[in-house]
């Protein structure tokens, strides 16, 4: 892009891609955003920045963007555009309509990880005191759910335990099923540094990603296990830290549950959790994993970071839970340079896990079943709350199906391209009555919905992210919404029409609402974030300015002590035979932003204009692949089809794949298995077959819809 | 899960609010969770995951799936399922199996 005329003012603002929450300064001229500058103060990035929020921001002002709400009778026909009360009231009618003909809970909510805080905790204000029901989730359920379980149940909070910085203090790194590189650069640039000053690294990961190796960066260890053998490999690696007596007993007693430590400690170091025994099952050197395991608990400093390659399982809240029971065991918590660190993908998924958009907790993780709870905010909002837990997303699919659950509010999230087994997502989308959906364009949920809502991006809106380290960075206005409102001031006007009278003069009282109603957000407010930039969570009198480590003196449970889970393996239904040899996972590059809605409409597609398979040298030549073939890849749920590059990241028997492009259709593939727990999605393990076809033809007309928008200043 | 489910029509709603075979794969792997702890804790964990978790029409259709015989269910299920008939066990909900 040309580099654009000087510009006439900017604002300090949050960038809204992954969980690292970088501050930018965004410039604008002629009400245009221009340039994003990363911001020196920024207390998540330091000056840096990377590729999405750098120059992926034109999406923003794309000619798909909808400025006009749109309606439907049926999703047989064609949208017609609406005024904004005429869209709003026939969402609020249809909504009332269906609840008094299938009942109360036959309508819910989601929201969104891209949207503030401020409108997430709106929505699950409209569905419990406007909807009446707790059928209300956000997208964290299909990414970062079990680590709300899982961290919960043995370290008390569903968060990260340090700040970024901390990692400048660890002198061993353990990354799990994350890529940091390409999903959180600023932050994975920030681990690389650290490495180069010394730091051991162990990766635990199907693939070869760029942390394995790469220019002045080179792990340690890697255990390139089979997809689907988390627990087992993690279960192993603390069998040899039992066996070995490799454990921090004096923190143990002081810290934990002793009698906790003493049953788990009796599970792992059961002989059937040896090396020996889960090496073979993992594809694994029995030794690499005793190394691990001495390596980690060698510390002095080690800390855990880990993704979806360890929540997207079926065993997802059983993965979280041995990483939690493993720091403590070593005593790695409390205190800087370790730790254990769930990578968000997401800008604001940490907010929507705090801020109570989830079928069974308030904000602040508080159960909707605690009738104290539910009292606090009975009171504040003036209505009787439903005392039983709502339905999870996943679950609100399975209830339409059975005729259950009929409507559905959306903002800003894309489930029919998201969420798995896409066949039976689209079935349980045309069952419902009334689709009302929240975008910034005509996602593949639009084509399912009877009410189109445009929203607003996130350079057009005042709220707050909460980032991966429980940072609350502001977000600011820079333009003005380009359809008239920000996504929070759609949320009430719907809450009005549904007849419930909220009123906020600015996103700013709401942030008060929250810190009202959750005691981790007590201190949080607008003046804070302007006098000090962001502040980490817990914010209380206790800790005015927010707190960069947790854990220092106690763990926040009853008790105060951190407790141990007993995580026996139980290896997934979702296997390979002789018709599906290979597994399917999946993950993200560094240009592109998961489902892609955002940043395939701007330049940064020509860095990766289409998802492509990754498949070994071994596995290739067995079928007959050559480099740049096309292939079909068949599961058990359906079939797709992509280009294949031969790659030496993955291992004979592994294939992978990004899903950034809606045309690839990574979803049609996806299983309906789901974590034990929370119904996290299996994701990263589908037994597929690939096989070698001719090649498709591209589809120019659909392709346009997702050229970059034209340049701001051609 | 049953692909080829058929779509229900307007006014047309199955009894259960989630196809039961679904159910039972859900109930039965929380089954397999709990099942190294001891008996009395593996049944209250189970109670308690159901009850935290699980929206009260999934319940019903849980239990109502037992007094029919509770087909393909994990017997700890059944044990930890009836548990959430005894009002005497109702309390706030909390996270995981019970604590020492």
């Amino acid at each position: 892009m040309a580099n654009p005329v000087k510009p006439e003012s900017n604002v300090v603002t949050t960038c809204a891609y992954c969980g690292v929450g970088c501050g930018f300064k965004a410039e604008t001229y002629k009400g245009r955003v221009v340039r994003m500058i990363p911001w020196k103060e920024g207390k998540a990035n330091h000056g840096h920045g990377c590729v999405k929020g750098r120059f992926a921001f034109d999406y923003y002002n794309h000619p798909d963007r909808v400025r006009t709400p749109m309606i439907r009778r049926s999703i047989d026909e064609p949208w017609q555009a609406v005024s904004w009360e005429t869209a709003i009231q026939h969402a609020a009618s249809e909504f009332r309509r269906i609840q008094n003909q299938y009942g109360k809970r036959s309508i819910g909510a989601v929201s969104s990880s891209r949207c503030t805080n401020e409108e997430i905790f709106l929505v699950q204000k409209l569905a419990r005191a406007v909807m009446g029901n707790n059928n209300i989730d956000n997208c964290a359920r299909i990414c970062h759910s079990p680590t709300q379980f899982g961290l919960s149940a043995t370290v008390g909070w569903g968060a990260a335990s340090q700040h970024f910085d901390s990692i400048l203090k660890a002198d061993v790194i353990l990354v799990v099923g994350v890529n940091p590189t390409e999903g959180h650069p600023v932050f994975g640039s920030l681990m690389k540094r650290r490495i180069r000053e010394g730091a051991k690294l162990i990766v635990i990961d199907p693939r070869r990603t760029e942390l394995v190796a790469s220019p002045h960066c080179r792990a340690t260890l890697h255990l390139a296990l089979r997809p689907g053998t988390n627990v087992a490999v993690l279960d192993s690696i603390s069998h040899v830290v039992v066996r070995e007596k490799l454990y921090n007993e004096a923190f143990v007693r002081e810290r934990c549950e002793w009698p906790e430590f003493e049953n788990w400690a009796a599970l792992v170091g059961d002989d059937r959790y040896s090396p020996d025994v889960i090496g073979p099952l993992a594809g694994l050197d029995p030794e690499d994993i005793r190394r691990a395991a001495r390596l980690y608990a060698g510390g002095p400093n080690s800390a855990i970071y880990y993704g979806l390659g360890v929540t997207e399982h079926s065993q997802g809240s059983t993965g979280v839970m041995c990483l939690g029971n493993l720091s403590l065991a070593c005593g790695m918590l409390g205190r800087e340079g370790v730790g254990v660190n769930p990578m968000r993908g997401q800008g604001n998924v940490q907010g929507g896990s705090c801020l109570g958009s989830w079928p069974h907790v308030f904000s602040g993780y508080r159960f909707v079943t605690d009738p104290e709870v539910r009292g606090s905010f009975e009171r504040d909002w003036g209505v009787a709350l439903d005392d039983e837990p709502g339905l999870r997303l996943p679950n609100m699919f399975d209830a339409a199906l059975t005729g259950h659950f009929r409507g559905m509010y959306i903002m800003g999230e894309d489930p029919v391209q998201s969420d798995p087994n896409q066949k039976h997502v689209i079935a349980a989308m045309r069952n419902m009555e009334c689709v009302v959906l929240q975008d910034l364009f005509l996602n593949e949920t639009a084509k399912y919905a009877h009410v189109f809502l445009p929203g607003s991006s996130s350079l057009e809106k005042e709220g707050t992210f909460t980032n991966a380290e429980r940072r609350v960075n502001r977000v600011r206005k820079v333009i003005e919404p380009l359809a008239g409102y920000q996504d929070w001031e759609i949320v009430v006007m719907l809450m009005n029409a549904m007849g419930y009278p909220a009123k906020y003069g600015h996103a700013g009282e709401i942030l008060d609402e929250i810190a009202r109603l959750s005691p981790a957000y007590k201190g949080m407010s607008f003046p804070l974030l302007e006098r000090i930039g962001s502040a980490q969570w817990p914010c209380d009198e206790n800790a005015p300015e927010g707190t960069e480590v947790l854990h220092t003196v106690k763990f926040p449970r009853a008790n105060g002590r951190g407790t141990f889970m007993l995580t026996e393996y139980v290896p997934t239904t979702e296997r390979t035979n002789d018709q599906f040899p290979l597994l399917l996972t999946t993950g993200r590059i560094l240009s592109q932003y998961n489902v892609g809605t955002q940043t395939r409409r701007t330049a940064n597609s020509l860095w990766h204009p289409e998802d492509v398979l990754e498949i070994s040298a071994e596995d290739a030549a067995a079928r007959g692949i050559q480099d740049g073939d096309w292939v079909s890849i068949t599961s058990r749920f359906g079939a797709t089809r992509l280009r294949a590059i031969l790659s030496a990241r993955v291992n004979p028997g592994v294939v992978y794949t990004t899903f950034h492009h809606a045309k690839s259709k990574a979803n049609v593939l996806t299983s309906d298995q789901s974590d034990w727990a929370t119904n996290c999605p299996e994701y990263k393990v589908t037994a597929v077959e690939v096989v070698r076809v001719q090649p498709v033809v591209e589809n120019m007309a659909a392709d346009t819809a997702e050229q970059p928008a034209e340049e701001a200043f051609a | 899960m049953n692909l080829q489910q058929p779509q229900h029509r307007e006014g047309d709603r199955s009894e259960a609010v989630i196809d039961l075979d679904r159910l039972v794969l859900m109930a039965n792997q929380i089954a397999d969770f709990f099942a190294p702890y001891p008996p009395l804790r593996r049944h209250e964990g189970i109670r308690n995951h159901l009850r935290t978790y699980w929206d009260p029409r999934m319940r019903k259709a849980l239990l109502d799936h037992i007094d029919h015989g509770g087909e393909g269910l994990n017997a700890d299920v059944v044990a930890g399922a009836n548990l959430l008939k005894q009002a005497d066990t109702e309390q706030k909900g909390y996270y995981g199996p019970p604590k020492a």
